[in-house]
């Protein structure tokens, strides 16, 4: 990896890998994560994505996709911690493999600036059109997040986990908040943000690193910016918890428990409780799968999770209608049973060797390396691959047992039928 | 060992018919840390009627799904949990027309590679286990039937078609999964789980010498009968209901339309088939398209709106979906373009760049090593080499393109399926 520091606070790394098809760039600006502008930050990319001022429509910028051999720009918001990123993510197939001599990297760079640089506007705004009717798919994104109900159950569970933490919040914002988004609002948001949000910027494929910042300080040179330095992350700020039951039409109940721990992905105990994590819940070998699935055929989905960022742990489990009581039993009764060090050698083995093999084959695909390293960056992580997995490595069953006792029961939520 | 290479793919592929009749395909991956097999059979959810050692069975819905669980389990160990230490991690799917059984890996490939060719051939059903993968199975229904994704498309099966398999669900009802038993399960495994009716494919840094001898160790080199797929579905080629309508609990109405094509032939003609639907799909309502320009910035369709050929063993389709409010609207809007472009034709410049788009996405593809896997092993059933593509994608003619939404996307041969909020 190469890191440079580009004029006006661009922080750039580049990855030069000759061994792919295709390569990746992203571009994306920090915010702090706010209900104020989390919806404005989700809906700024779409805006962007509707036209420029060379290319006015959506058809004449999927045309200039099409002439760059089908390649892709989509938008980009991420939330890590108490930040949330707007932007865009390009893949975009290699040079070399392109016919006669044609270049592709070159113009998708300068597309990608008059995207971000120089989008459609009227009467010095956005076109209110586009800002509408992307506001209308952002909604319909937003509720049909219900559609799915497991992701469903599991973001009614986080709203009440992180009720005092930004954390708590939608990562696209929410409804409410998009209705009040106008042009001229958003348009001097998108000001705002292009000045004043610390800009990260990956990029994974075969061209020479110092080539590709001179195409990206080409654009950047175009606006004068003035970087405002964000407050680091924090662990989940306190709270009483709770419970919730809501009532739906569904054939299988969603049951989800949370956690809280002051591990995060900043503190030295984060390799230990992402073994725990995953001995615990973390695929086909875990205690939760093995137990809850498959000894008492309880349901068919159930699984944890553990957001580094934060400090939160969370259970999730498909189940039949009544069988409440005794799944949150069960899963009670595995997590104790981590906490004892309850835990075999295979079931360590097994849930190292699942996190280690993730961390080796990060390098085996540019979405993967610029997932890792994006996050790492946003969320104060200080590892790379190489020395996440010797933490890894080094862990032991009684270090899982010591970061499980850390980890204290807060709240829950059930998707229960009608 | 035969290996051919594509210079312009900067890949090669080497391929082996082993004595047993398995047929190895390794693409190998210099310089990358993660591994990759599949192993996988032609038999898939729509296969519940066979002949077998001069026997004919009618295999209860759901039994292809039942058998990739069941796979799972060997005397008195793990399989998972072997996997596991091996620092493998293995999973399965079941579709209509296949089933695969896969694993990927950092380390211990050799090891990981023997144990996925050791469980899959090893049938193993015992009584009281089979009883409690149905209570495991039912919770699977039960998750597929809050998922509208799964429900839409379902719906629309059921009236596109009369008699296809593809009506039913590929994980089958509760009522069905109750007739499965350990004998039922073991005869579909004696009649698709030969290893002449098989792919082994592997993406990795490996020799691909190897990986062959080892499937001859595990497997044997007995060549054994496999058993043969009744087919007996006539359909004509409309659609069997016009419209279905569901409710659910869903934030907006979200369909599914679909227009019944003939099946693919195998060989160049399947992928050719395949080239040409998905070219007649980009032109007709693809991002770049005037249709889809139109309906986007009129509202009728969202972002969620996709679309593509599909084809399956004994049908292809057409099809598209999202979430909208009009639906029947997107419907004679595609109608009205797919006449539009049929005699208006497609400027030679906008066909070439399609083309192009088209065949850059597929190339990019080729870096996932799932995707890679599953489309070698996928051609193979039908008799192509996958890499062979970019030679495709030259030959085809536009009027190929138009001669295919002429005779496809037609009234007759269109099914919409719409699910609302309750």
């Amino acid at each position: 990896m190469q890191q440079f520091h580009l004029s006006g606070g661009i922080e750039f790394y580049s990855f030069r890998q000759t061994r792919f098809k295709q390569g990746a760039l992203s571009i994306q600006f920090v915010r702090p994560m706010k209900k104020e502008e989390a919806a404005c930050n989700a809906l700024l990319p779409a805006v962007l994505l509707r036209g420029t001022k060379r290319d006015p429509d959506l058809r004449s910028i999927t045309l200039r996709l099409d002439d760059l051999y089908g390649a892709s720009v989509s938008a980009l918001v991420r939330r890590v911690g108490d930040y949330q990123t707007t932007g865009l993510y390009c893949s975009f197939m290699e040079d070399k493999f392109a016919l006669d001599g044609d270049e592709i990297l070159a113009p998708m760079l300068d597309f990608v600036g008059e995207l971000l640089l120089e989008p459609v506007t009227e009467k010095g705004v956005f076109s209110e059109n586009y800002v509408e009717s992307e506001k209308k798919n952002l909604i319909s994104t937003i509720e049909t997040e219900k559609n799915d109900k497991r992701v469903y159950a599991s973001a009614q569970l986080m709203k009440i986990l992180c009720r005092n933490d930004s954390f708590g919040l939608p990562r696209l914002g929410e409804k409410e908040d998009v209705e009040k988004i106008t042009a001229q609002n958003l348009y001097d948001h998108y000001r705002k943000v292009l000045s004043e949000s610390p800009v990260q910027v990956f990029y994974v494929g075969s061209a020479e690193p110092a080539q590709v910042a001179k195409l990206l300080t080409k654009q950047f040179e175009k606006i004068s910016r003035a970087p405002v330095m964000l407050a680091p992350q924090t662990a989940l700020a306190g709270g009483d918890g709770g419970h919730v039951t809501e009532k739906m039409d569904v054939a299988q109940a969603k049951l989800c428990m949370g956690f809280v721990t002051p591990i995060t992905n900043r503190t030295a105990d984060f390799a230990a409780m992402q073994v725990m994590n995953t001995v615990f819940g973390g695929g086909m070998t875990s205690k939760l799968f093995m137990n809850v699935r498959e000894k008492l055929s309880l349901c068919y989905s159930v699984g944890s999770a553990y957001y580094g960022s934060k400090g939160v742990l969370t259970v999730s489990a498909g189940i039949d209608e009544g069988k409440e009581k005794i799944a949150r039993d069960e899963i009670m009764a595995q997590l104790e049973a981590c906490k004892n060090a309850d835990i075999t050698e295979e079931e360590l083995i097994a849930a190292k060797e699942a996190v280690l093999s993730a961390l080796r084959t990060i390098h085996d695909s540019p979405g993967a390396i610029e997932g890792y390293f994006a996050t790492a960056a946003l969320s104060g992580q200080g590892m790379d691959p190489q020395a996440h997995g010797a933490a890894i490595a080094a862990v032991t069953g009684a270090d899982v047992a010591r970061v499980a006792r850390t980890l204290c029961y807060h709240s829950s939520f059930i998707l229960a039928r009608e | 060992m035969e290996a051919i290479s594509y210079p312009k793919l900067g890949e090669t592929m080497y391929t082996h018919i082993c004595k047993n009749g398995l047929t190895v395909k390794v693409v190998p991956r210099p310089g990358f840390t993660r591994k990759m097999a599949y192993f996988v059979t032609d038999f898939g959810a729509i296969h519940t009627d066979f002949e077998l050692e001069g026997k004919f069975y009618h295999a209860p819905a759901g039994i292809a799904h039942f058998l990739e669980h069941k796979m799972f389990e060997l005397p008195g160990r793990d399989v998972s949990a072997e996997f596991a230490a091996l620092g493998a991690n293995v999973n399965a799917f079941t579709s209509y027309d296949m089933t695969a059984y896969y694993f990927s890996c950092s380390e211990n490939f050799m090891e990981s590679l023997s144990l996925l060719l050791e469980f899959v051939s090893t049938p193993y059903f015992p009584e009281e286990s089979v009883q409690r993968e149905m209570g495991i199975i039912d919770q699977e229904i039960g998750m597929n039937e809050d998922a509208p994704d799964s429900r839409v498309f379902e719906d629309l099966m059921q009236c596109l078609y009369k008699e296809h398999p593809i009506r039913v669900p590929i994980l089958g009802s509760r009522q069905s999964l109750r007739a499965i038993t350990p004998d039922l399960l073991n005869a579909c495994h004696r009649a698709f789980y030969t290893p002449a009716n098989m792919i082994l494919c592997v993406v990795a840094d490996v020799n691909a010498n190897e990986v062959a001898a080892l499937a001859e160790k595990v497997l044997g080199t007995q060549k054994k009968p496999a058993g043969k797929k009744l087919r007996h579905w006539q359909e004509e080629m409309c659609a069997e209901k016009q419209v279905s309508h569901g409710n659910m609990e869903v934030a907006m109405p979200t369909f599914q339309m679909a227009f019944k094509a003939e099946p693919v032939p195998n060989g160049e003609a399947a992928v050719r088939a395949e080239i040409v639907g998905d070219l007649a799909a980009e032109a007709l309502f693809g991002e770049s398209s005037e249709l889809y320009l139109r309906l986007y910035e009129e509202g009728l369709i969202d972002s969620s709106f996709g679309g593509g050929f599909e084809s399956i063993d004994g049908c292809a389709m057409l099809n598209c979906g999202g979430d909208s409010y009009e639906a029947p609207a997107v419907r004679t809007a595609i109608l009205e373009q797919a006449a539009t472009l049929a005699q208006e034709g497609i400027a030679d410049a906008d066909f070439l760049r399609m083309k192009r788009s088209a065949m850059g996405r597929r190339i990019r593809d080729l870096d996932s090593f799932d995707s890679m896997c599953f489309r070698i092993c996928a051609y193979h059933f039908s008799s192509f080499e996958y890499f062979d593509f970019p030679a495709v994608y030259e030959r085809v003619r536009q009027e190929e393109v138009l001669e295919f939404l002429r005779r496809v996307v037609t009234k007759e041969r269109c099914a919409l399926s719409v699910i609302d909020p309750k």
